[in-house]
């Protein structure tokens, strides 16, 4: 075995093809692919999903399991190829030397293993490490991950720790055998943006410590940013541009970089002025693939004749250091032009208000045994004292992490839970104590919903025409079937979709297409208030644009309310006119999207901005972390909801944040905090974004 | 008189005398795999060779049990003098006018075990899928809304079938068809019970769909009463005013006793798929359009549980096989004369040592029976898990 000689890559990928073949066909998922990661290096693999991102991965590991196999090409590792490398061999790198972290914390751990026997068995298979010396390893590393009292974590099993913590330990598990290569495949796509912030950082320190070069794959042009040194674009199975990270994101040569870009909500992007681009037509799929250049049909510098001729391979973008793209006009393309310039809509008018929720709690008792009876029960506040106030055409956004209240509230307003105490006026109506039976039809379709997952949100065994038929029929909307039938063709058209998908069932359907069906079933009976429940989170940023396009379209149409509740501050910035920031059940902060984002912060709000990740070179960011979990709901902790993350509680005398909750307090018209901070010091913070000039 | 056949002979006059069948055979796999990619699931099944193995063997069966008046040599309680536990492929003493040869040989009372095998297929066949399919009724009725509820009525529910489960089920077999207890009515209040799920699951299936649309609605339930109780006063009480529907009293009480000891476990595997599928978004838009709870439960969870619940069915079947063998074997609520698999092998068993012909045929029959619906039930969960 020769010695590898730090200068050359550490990971070099030569035009590597990957298969996976079934029964009817061999379905071509990655195609000459090519990249290599020097030691100490930070590689970013973005995508859409779909586009052979983590088959790469899986390559690298060799772990295409039974079906998929290379097809051609080679991936070297430390000058080894691993392709070809026997299986015994292969062994002693996994594990060892490339590490690979999954996007699922808790599937990655076993759950009846103590997490200190999981950290310890890796250097003992491994290393031949001692039972001791190994544990005291593992002990090691877990303070290094920053997690609190490690000797009690050792000694916990997987479930008792919170996601993030599991994540943690995942990472400490692949550092246990100091790697030279860690494989991270979207590791905190499953954690709250606070916590996802903490465990970027995290890894981006630990890279620099220990001089761990990274393969980095994520959907998020943002956290790439954040983490990376250089950035690989894949489009189809194919890489289309990569290059080192500011060279592509300020200097991109690659339309399909470039229409992602203009897909996602940047600082600055409006609703109404500065429309988001969504990218025209669908991902192909692997057996369907064009001729000539992949992104061919979906570009706008598409040259029929050129683009569709041959395979195209890639070329060297002159000026830059290793920054390639595949496509051949690159040097003919304005790359500097702006988009063309989608239609600028009129701002919906902002009538009379519709709903007004005053001091509304929800309250749920939880008793330990429900059989026997007996035992404590104990009090979950999911809601408490919420007072707003949504008017007729405006989009008001709900904010805050994983168990905030904002679902709660939502089943609270759909009439699926009632109100422990409070109002709820719809059309100065009292429905709060109206159960959804003892709801009349009009108030049931005047509310409605749209949910977050687009593979959940459609009956799988029925139609999407007469999934639409339904709830027209419920909605008591059309005489007959022919009229309703012909409201569904209608309302299909209305969320842009082709009449014969009516007689398609869900699972022909894209995840985009599903979320537009779920639009349409949710507008059958002329909702007057929707509540969308992250609808756009679980799909590819280029179909984001344009579902969020037509939720604002049909909004503006009909002066819909509309209830936004996400935790992507970025999208909320782009359509809301009003936001209101949720954490543990509270109200923190309230008003337009300005007051909001820029300060006076709440300091929670404070923290949340900052978490985004923002894939823009011009923004700088001030970076806070929040220490520790949010707090179970079950066992708040009292006084203030935050002060157990806050870094301004020094700045409040007497301990007040630990004692009081805050009241709310009027900032400017229409912005309030809760928060016990003094007015200077609120008005004294400093903003979390800057964007350079430029 | 002809001489004895070899097994290559009985095997080629048995192989001419199951025509009906392999002809049938030919036909349904012709089309199926000619058109499987318009099928769905059944189509899919013709894409694995066990499930095809599976599906060949039962059809195989369903096919014997339809044609076996055409395949049977004998009358198979037709008894004839000479040719009692004669070995397979003895010839007739006397053959004027008959088949000249006891295929599979003659068992204690001299009856052609051939025959006697075909005709057992139709008995099988005729009750294990409609007890099965009385217990699903039953198991879906109840445990649906007891997983969709959930609270006391799904504790109380949970209780009552954990209570039946934990009673052995030969015991209860016994009990159920004594005539002590037969005379205490039991056994038709319980079919009386039984027997009116399929018409509430159907008359709340067709109401909580139409209800928006009162003629269809009232369409659709007027025929399911009509129907539903003309064949329930035939069934559960033998007092169908105009005759078409009739069970025997003995194979009501099997009927009954089958369906009783099934329903508990379909009741369990739906309350377990329904508390899974309830938190489902699809079930959520559902509430919030204000969808009463029976169609929430019938129309959009129990379609998505089909696939367990079809394969489920599938291996059901087999173990309803098993257990109407069993009762056959002890004797239980069937006529002596009966040609079931189960009695036949009872009655065989005495002279095993002598003559195992007439016990290993029909056990022959019956596991294959059993295997096939295995294989078929696998080939489903297989190829429903592919898409």
């Amino acid at each position: 075995m020769t010695a590898w000689d730090p200068s050359h890559p550490l990971l070099e990928i030569e035009h590597l093809s990957i298969s996976f073949f079934t029964r009817l066909r061999e379905i071509p998922a990655v195609m000459d692919f090519s990249c290599s990661v020097m030691a100490g290096e930070a590689m970013g693999l973005v995508g859409e999903s779909g586009c052979g991102k983590s088959t790469v991965a899986l390559a690298v590991m060799r772990d295409l399991g039974r079906t998929g196999r290379i097809t051609g090409g080679a991936v070297r590792f430390k000058g080894r190829d691993l392709a070809t490398m026997p299986d015994e061999e292969l062994r002693r790198i996994r594990g060892r030397e490339i590490a690979m972290i999954y996007q699922e914390p808790m599937a990655s751990l076993n759950p009846a293993m103590k997490i200190g026997a999981q950290l310890a068995e890796v250097p003992m298979i491994h290393e031949g490490l001692a039972k001791a010396e190994a544990w005291a390893r593992a002990r090691e590393i877990v303070a290094d991950v920053r997690l609190p009292d490690p000797d009690r974590i050792l000694g916990a099993y997987p479930h008792q720790l919170s996601g993030g913590q599991q994540q943690r330990i995942v990472i400490a598990m692949a550092l246990m055998s100091k790697p030279a290569l860690l494989i991270l495949d979207e590791p905190t796509t499953a954690l709250d943006v606070t916590v996802e912030a903490s465990i970027v950082d995290l890894v981006k320190a630990l890279g620099e410590k220990h001089g761990t070069s990274m393969l980095f794959i994520s959907h998020n042009l943002g956290l790439v940013l954040e983490v990376c040194d250089r950035i690989c674009v894949m489009y189809s199975g194919e890489a289309v541009e990569t290059g080192a990270i500011g060279d592509v994101f300020d200097r991109m040569r690659h339309p399909y970089t470039q229409a992602l870009f203009r897909s996602i909500p940047l600082p600055g992007a409006d609703k109404t002025t500065r429309p988001l681009v969504a990218i025209p037509g669908n991902f192909p799929l692997p057996h369907e693939r064009p001729r000539g250049c992949n992104f061919g049909p979906r570009c706008d510098h598409f040259a029929a004749g050129n683009c569709d001729a041959a395979d195209v391979p890639m070329f060297a973008v002159a000026g830059d250091d290793r920054h390639e793209t595949r496509c051949l006009r690159s040097t003919e393309i304005d790359w500097a032009a702006p988009a063309k310039a989608a239609r600028q809509a009129q701002r919906a008018r902002v009538g009379e208000v519709v709903l007004r929720m005053e001091d509304l709690r929800k309250y749920y008792e939880v008793s330990a045994s429900r059989l026997f009876g007996g035992g404590e029960t104990r009090v979950v506040k999911a809601n408490e004292t919420i007072s707003f106030e949504a008017r007729e055409g405006e989009t008001l956004a709900i904010v805050g992490e994983s168990g905030c209240g904002k679902s709660t509230f939502a089943k609270v307003l759909m009439g699926l839970e009632t109100a422990t105490s409070g109002r709820i006026l719809l059309y100065n109506q009292d429905i709060q104590d109206t159960p959804i039976e003892k709801r009349t039809t009009d108030t049931v379709s005047s509310v409605q919903m749209v949910f977050q997952n687009p593979f959940d949100t459609l009956n799988p065994s029925m139609t999407v025409g007469r999934q639409i038929i339904r709830a027209l029929e419920i909605f008591g909307e059309g005489g007959t079937e022919e009229e309703r039938r012909a409201k569904m063709l209608r309302l299909l058209d209305l969320v842009k979709l082709p009449r014969e998908f009516a007689e398609r069932m869900p699972r022909q359907l894209s995840g985009g297409q599903k979320q537009r069906v779920g639009i349409a079933r949710a507008f059958a009976g002329g909702a007057k208030i929707v509540v969308a429940d992250e609808p756009v989170s679980a799909l590819d940023v280029s179909v984001q644009a344009a579902v969020t396009d037509l939720l604002m379209e049909i909004q503006r149409q009909n002066g819909t309310t509309l209830l936004f509740i996400s935790h992507d501050l970025s999208i909320v910035r782009y359509l809301s006119d009003r936001v209101m920031v949720m954490y543990l059940g509270h109200v923190v902060e309230l008003g337009t999207t300005d007051q909001v984002f820029s300060p006076p912060y709440h300091p929670y709000t404070e923290a949340l901005l900052s978490a985004v990740p923002i894939p823009d070179t011009h923004v700088q960011k001030k970076r806070i972390l929040l220490e520790g979990d949010i707090p179970s709901a079950m066992n708040p902790p009292p006084g203030c909801p935050f002060q157990t993350r806050c870094r301004w509680k020094a700045q409040v005398p007497g301990g007040q944040c630990e004692r009081e909750v805050p009241p709310l307090v009027t900032l400017a018209p229409g912005h309030q905090i809760k928060c016990h901070l003094r007015r200077e010091l609120l008005e004294g913070m400093e903003p979390v974004f800057t964007i350079a000039a430029e | 008189m002809m001489e004895p056949l070899g097994w290559g002979g009985i095997l080629a006059r048995a192989a001419v005398q199951f025509l009906p069948v392999w002809i049938a055979l030919a036909a349904v796999f012709a089309v199926s795999i000619r058109f499987r990619r318009r099928l769905g699931l059944y189509g899919k099944l013709f894409d694995s060779g066990i499930g095809m193995a599976g599906f060949a063997i039962v059809m195989f069966w369903v096919f014997t049990a339809l044609f076996a008046g055409w395949i049977i040599t004998h009358d198979p309680l037709a008894q004839l003098s000479g040719m009692r536990n004669v070995a397979p492929g003895t010839p007739l003493a006397s053959a004027e006018g008959l088949y000249p040869v006891y295929l599979f040989g003659g068992d204690s009372l001299a009856r052609d075990v051939f025959s006697r095998m075909v005709v057992g297929a139709q008995r099988v066949l005729a009750i294990a899928p409609a007890a099965t399919l009385f217990a699903f009724m039953m198991g879906i009725t109840l445990g649906v809304p007891a997983g969709y509820f959930s609270g006391r009525l799904d504790t109380g529910l949970t209780f009552l079938a954990n209570l039946v489960l934990a009673f052995p089920v030969i015991l209860l077999f016994y009990l159920l068809v004594t005539p002590e207890i037969r005379a205490t009515g039991i056994p038709t209040a319980l079919a009386a019970i039984l027997f009116l799920f399929p018409i509430l699951f159907l008359t709340i299936l067709w109401n909580s769909r139409f209800f928006t649309n009162p003629r269809k609605r009232s369409i659709y339930i007027g025929v399911t009463l009509a129907v539903g109780l003309w064949a329930y006063s035939g069934l559960a009480f033998n007092a169908d005013p105009l005759g078409v529907f009739a069970m025997d009293p003995n194979l009501l009480n099997v009927f009954v006793a089958v369906v009783f000891v099934n329903a508990p476990t379909v009741f369990r595997i739906v309350r377990g798929l329904t508390l899974d599928i309830k938190t489902r978004d699809y079930v959520a838009a559902a509430q919030t359009r204000g969808e009463g709870p029976w169609y929430i439960m019938l129309w959009e969870i129990l379609p998505n549980a089909r696939g367990p619940l079809i394969v489920d069915f599938c291996l059901r079947i087999g173990y309803t096989t098993i257990l109407l063998g069993t009762l056959g074997f002890f004797g239980l609520g069937v006529s002596p004369e009966s040609p079931d698999w189960g009695s036949t092998i009872n009655d065989g068993r005495r002279l095993l040592t002598i003559a195992p012909h007439p016990a290993v045929v029909p056990a022959l029959a019956l596991m294959s029976l059993v295997l096939g619906l295995n294989l078929l039930a696998d080939g489903l969960r297989e190829e429903s898990l592919k898409d």
